[in-house]
């Protein structure tokens, strides 16, 4: 009976979100794959409408290519660190000793304290006169260690280990839910057979836990393929581009001194190709319940 | 077999106690660091600080580089801005979304859903242009419009799942006493929604606090700086002027208060999290 009022109310209700989602996320977003087909330069001059050309540029572009190559690379190494010790680390806040309740409380804290603080503390931890990084190499006997954020061979690599002490903590957490998910019975009756141990974590656990598992892969990869403020603040891409990622070079086409908005917006799309088909591949991959072929 | 165990169980545990070393030795160089004088951090940074330098907050807080006071309370009120409007709004629209099927209500659903999953820098250029538009870009009015924006997909998505799990029966009750759609989501529906909001309130100022990418862009006359821009600025001068001391203060006093909330509430903080990963 109240059929009209019910439909008003609800578009009433909704309005607000709807307007500004749409005017602020929305409308930019469409923008955005128009702007990619545009040649600009800062916001006074004309645009000139040029078809695909900055994409074709960006083929040709050899800083672009390093920049996602060392995104690649950025996410292999992250993606079996976040798994493998994130997996170990899962099993160890199991426990129930004070190590695993005191691990409990704190292994999260490095992802809650904002990506801005720990690119500058790894940026300190690892500056070569005042970091206790490199102050503890050097009471151990490293000499010869290298400059790690100034040296081109280590760059990228100082940036994969901030990263992993960033996210690790909320892999831990996804892998402990999953493993709570498992039930104890499961483990009961392996036990009763004789299975434990890294046995038991082949053929019980690491088939029980395939979904997670995809979660962390596709959202590790996400992660790094959208990396901008560790590198910023870390390395800013260097040196010599050895640490550039494509969210760096974005940001220094679209709003350093000379603005190509066209040209840093073409990167933006291809980044997000780039993320789609990676995580599609992942997804495909992963795709099947392992459980389900044994039935 | 049996010492097999044991020597995997001693690896074990120096592996788990490196780990912890690792999370918290980094925190408590900071907090030791920000306590001590530029020429002690410089000689060695496995000193402990013998006399406590409280000045470096003091010059932190309120130096001559950079005003990180300002920017805290810059931080604090667009934060809490956001909140005020975010909240109510998500929860009018996941209400909607929850209990009133109408027509497009499935696609308004799956096009916030969709905003979890593309990534922000995708449309920041244009999202720039557009506050340019507006008149909006290096204002904070126009950054906590922003913030708001891009807070709804994920507040939403969990409001909704909240208010599809209350009875509707509860709201036919209310509407059978004579209250109205608006005065039965008011007064009955969003109270029972209140572990959902606190859920979503804790998640997204945290959120908010840390966020560097969207205000980098948007903000660019120092006075309006948020808490992560004044402190990267102020890491940058640091490099010249060797003020280590101010910096470190300026790292404690970003990341104190979100490891503060973080300590009280790592339930309902894991719980909001596990929420937004295990989405899609």
């Amino acid at each position: 009976m109240r059929r009209r009022g019910r439909i008003a109310f609800a578009l009433a209700f909704i309005a607000p979100a709807v307007l500004l989602y749409a005017g602020l996320v929305l409308w930019p977003l469409l923008r955005a794959f128009a702007l990619s087909l545009y040649h600009t330069r800062g916001l006074s001059t004309k645009k000139e409408f040029v078809g695909l050309q900055n994409y074709t540029d960006l083929a040709k572009d050899e800083i672009f290519r390093t920049a996602v190559t060392n995104n690649l690379k950025l996410l292999v190494v992250v993606v079996v660190a976040v798994t493998v010790l994130g997996l170990l680390l899962a099993h160890v806040t199991e426990g129930k000793g004070p190590v695993a309740k005191v691990l409990r409380s704190v292994y999260l804290f490095p992802h809650v304290i904002s990506i801005v603080v720990v690119g500058i503390l790894w940026q300190f931890l690892l500056h070569p006169s005042i970091g206790i990084v490199t102050a503890t190499f050097d009471r151990l006997g490293w000499k010869d260690q290298p400059t790690w954020l100034g040296d081109p061979s280590t760059s990228l690599l100082s940036v994969a280990v901030a990263f992993v002490w960033y996210g690790i903590g909320f892999y831990i957490m996804l892998f402990s839910a999953a493993l709570k998910g498992v039930p104890g019975d499961v483990f009961e009756a392996a036990e009763l057979d004789g299975t434990r141990g890294l046995h038991r974590f082949w053929t019980i656990t690491w088939p029980l836990i395939w979904s997670i598992r995809r979660v962390v892969v596709v959202h590790a990869a996400i992660a790094t393929l959208n990396t901008f403020a560790l590198v910023r603040l870390m390395t800013n891409g260097g040196p010599f581009r050895a640490s550039e990622v494509t969210l760096t070079y974005l940001y220094e086409q679209g709003f350093q001194p000379n603005s190509f908005y066209g040209y840093a917006t073409a990167i933006a799309v291809l980044n997000f190709l780039l993320v789609m088909g990676v995580s599609s591949v992942i997804l495909a991959a992963f795709r099947r319940d392992p459980q389900a072929v044994r039935r | 077999m049996k010492a097999l165990r044991f020597g995997w169980r001693g690896v074990t545990v120096l592996f788990v106690l490196a780990f912890l070393l690792g999370v918290t030795g980094p925190l408590a160089w900071v907090l030791a660091s920000s306590l001590k004088s530029a020429t002690q951090i410089a000689t060695d940074p496995w000193a402990l600080p013998t006399t406590l330098q409280w000045d470096n907050y003091a010059n932190a807080w309120n130096g001559a580089s950079t005003n990180l006071g300002r920017a805290f309370f810059n931080s604090l009120f667009v934060a809490l801005a956001t909140m005020v409007v975010l909240i109510p709004i998500s929860a009018m629209a996941a209400y909607v979304l929850a209990k009133y099927a109408f027509p497009g209500s499935k696609a308004i659903y799956a096009s916030f859903l969709a905003g979890m999953m593309f990534p922000q820098f995708l449309v920041i250029v244009p999202l720039y242009l557009t506050m340019v538009d507006l008149s909006l870009a290096d204002t904070l009015p126009g950054l906590i419009l922003v913030y708001i924006a891009f807070s709804l997909p994920f507040t939403v998505f969990v409001l909704t799942g909240f208010f599809h799990n209350l009875p509707d029966e509860l709201g036919e009750a209310a509407m059978l006493d004579g209250c109205g759609h608006a005065k039965t989501f008011w007064r009955v529906m969003l109270p029972l929604a209140r572990p959902g909001l606190v859920v979503v309130t804790i998640f997204n100022l945290i959120g908010l606090w840390n966020e560097y990418n969207l205000a980098l862009v948007l903000v660019n006359s120092e006075e309006r700086f948020t808490l992560p821009l004044a402190l990267a600025k102020l890491s940058n001068t640091a490099q010249y002027t060797s003020d280590w001391g101010a910096m470190f203060a300026a790292i404690v006093i970003t990341m104190g208060p979100v490891l503060l909330v973080y300590w009280l509430l790592k339930e309902k903080i894991q719980e909001a999290m596990l929420a937004g990963a295990v989405k899609g």
